[in-house]
């Protein structure tokens, strides 16, 4: 379970997140949406303890994760995975060998187990034969995919996406969701969600998080959402431009 | 231009200031959170590896290329006086002693800076914008550890090896040049080297060349590792590294020659 409470986060003067509390129940995936720059990729590296909120406390199975050190945050990261918005693949690194990475830092398993993993993951985001490449040699949509399948290899308990299906074309893009509602049917995997397509989440997520400037405007189920009359839930929602 | 006023001088000044603490207060810290990695050591080998080859391999052409000038360089400077004071046999002594002390570790500290220093802050500040350091702690992988360690030992390793190269072919290049130019044999040239060149003098400019090598590697992982703000922001810490880098090499080797002294 995931437990934020009166998270503040400044930037300058600037509130980016202000006063922001969400309760994630075990085993639920919640699409968090909003416009951009509301604070969710924000919110998402202060969940992860990647970024320190200015106060606040999170819990992240009843373990708080504000202010503790790299160190002492490392058992809690062994349960977390994350796909960032803007790929972070290491560079250095061939494609195999990223999403590979995960497994071999946790150990007790044979390159070729490691291998065969990548391989499976590689044909379910419909990406064979890159093994060998680079990031750079990759285009954006084929990074996500990537990106997708290093944060979900070691099967972690909790998991972040940051707009997974950014840059795919709508068949693939398909393909991920599909891989997500997979992954939540099976059970025991608690997660976020962040993404623009609200079309494609529809369906894969228990509840919905509407973010609007550092604020939870709306939290609710999908039927809740849509039962809004708030002006701004349901313009979100159904993606109708302001008159 | 409208003259600034006194307060707005000052506060100016004080921001000035207070950046720049900042700043080396953030290279204590990371220089003491490496350390404290060699105790017990912690590194990953293969990173070691890469970086150690990288850094070598990257470095050697120009370093020889630098020594070899530097060598001859001081030949030329110091070939008037030789000839006028009829005193071959101190050219080696001359040119060697410069170099070995002085000259060597600082253009090869200055080379290195612009060449590792600055790709390496290049490299940690393009990993910090596009969040791949924050993909190896989401990891639980202290990037200290698994980045800066690896880094920290190419580079000064690297600087202290490539010194001792450096040194040697900017003899190579003093007893080349003394040759050409003024007729020295590299016999002579060598025993003058042998003879008045102590080890003492050698020992000194080789630590000079490991303080630097610690330097280059705390600024550039320091301003790569602070990097904000996209390309721009690789851009500008490179330029801030590779100006601290060479600063501090010669506050540090005012200091070195004052106390060695
Ligand atoms: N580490 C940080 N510290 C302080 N402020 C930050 C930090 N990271 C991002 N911000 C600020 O938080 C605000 C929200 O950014 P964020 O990336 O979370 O938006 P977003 O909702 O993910 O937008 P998008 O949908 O475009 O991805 C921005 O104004 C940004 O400048
Ligand atoms: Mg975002």
């Amino acid at each position: 379970m995931i437990r934020i409470s009166e998270v503040y986060k400044y930037r300058g003067h600037e509130c980016v997140i202000n006063g922001v509390n969400l309760v994630i129940p075990q085993g639920t995936q919640v699409g968090l949406i909003g416009p951009g720059g509301a604070g969710k990729s924000l919110l998402m590296k202060i969940c992860a303890g990647l970024v320190r909120p200015d106060s606040g406390s999170v819990l992240i199975d009843g373990t708080e994760v504000v202010g503790i050190g790299d160190v002492e945050m490392t058992s809690v990261r062994s349960k977390i995975g994350m796909l960032f918005q803007n790929y972070a693949l290491f560079d250095f690194m061939t494609v195999e060998e990223n999403i590979g990475f995960p497994l071999r830092q946790l150990g007790g398993r044979t390159e070729e187990e490691i291998r065969d993993e990548v391989n499976r993951l590689l044909l379910a985001v419909d990406l064979p034969n890159t093994q060998k490449l680079f990031p750079n040699e990759l285009s954006g949509g084929m990074k996500k995919r990537v990106t997708f399948a290093r944060a979900v290899i070691a099967n972690p308990p909790i998991l972040f996406y940051d707009d997974p299906t950014a840059g795919l074309d709508p068949v693939t893009s398909g393909k991920i969701f599909a891989l997500l509602e997979e992954r939540r049917e099976r059970g025991g995997t608690t997660s976020i969600v962040v993404s623009h397509d609200i079309l494609g989440m529809r369906d894969i997520c228990d509840s919905f998080v509407l973010m609007d400037h550092g604020r939870i405007v709306f939290s609710g189920t999908r039927e809740e959402i849509e039962a809004s009359t708030r002006p701004f839930v349901g313009q979100f929602w159904r993606g109708e431009a302001d008159d | 231009m409208q003259a600034l006023s006194p307060f707005k001088l000052l506060s100016r000044f004080g921001a000035a200031f207070m950046e720049v603490a900042l700043d080396v207060g953030g290279m204590a810290v990371l220089l003491y959170k490496v350390i404290r990695c060699f105790f017990p050591p912690k590194l990953d080998g293969m990173e070691t590896w890469r970086n150690l080859y990288k850094v070598g391999v990257k470095s050697a052409p120009i370093v020889v290329v630098t020594a070899l000038l530097t060598g001859a360089i001081m030949v030329i400077q110091s070939g008037a006086l030789v000839a006028q004071f009829d005193a071959f046999g101190l050219l080696g002594w001359g040119a060697g002693f410069a170099t070995l002390r002085e000259v060597g570790p600082i253009m090869i500290g200055l080379m290195f800076s612009g060449r590792v220093g600055a790709n390496n802050t290049a490299e940690l500040g393009t990993m910090k914008v596009t969040d791949q350091i924050d993909a190896l702690r989401a990891l639980a992988i202290d990037p200290i550890t698994y980045l800066l360690v690896p880094r920290f030992i190419a580079i000064v390793l690297m600087m202290f090896l490539l010194t001792i190269v450096g040194d040697l072919t900017a003899l190579v290049g003093g007893a080349y040049t003394g040759q050409v130019l003024l007729g020295v044999s590299p016999s002579l040239f060598a025993s003058s080297v042998i003879e008045y060149i102590k080890l003492e003098d050698l020992f000194n400019g080789l630590f000079k060349a490991f303080t630097f090598g610690v330097a280059i590697a705390v600024v550039s992982s320091h301003y790569g590792m602070t990097t904000s703000g996209g390309a721009v922001g690789v851009g500008r810490s490179v330029n801030n590294s590779v100006v601290a880098s060479a600063v501090l090499i010669f506050v540090l080797d005012y200091f070195i020659t004052s106390i060695l002294h």
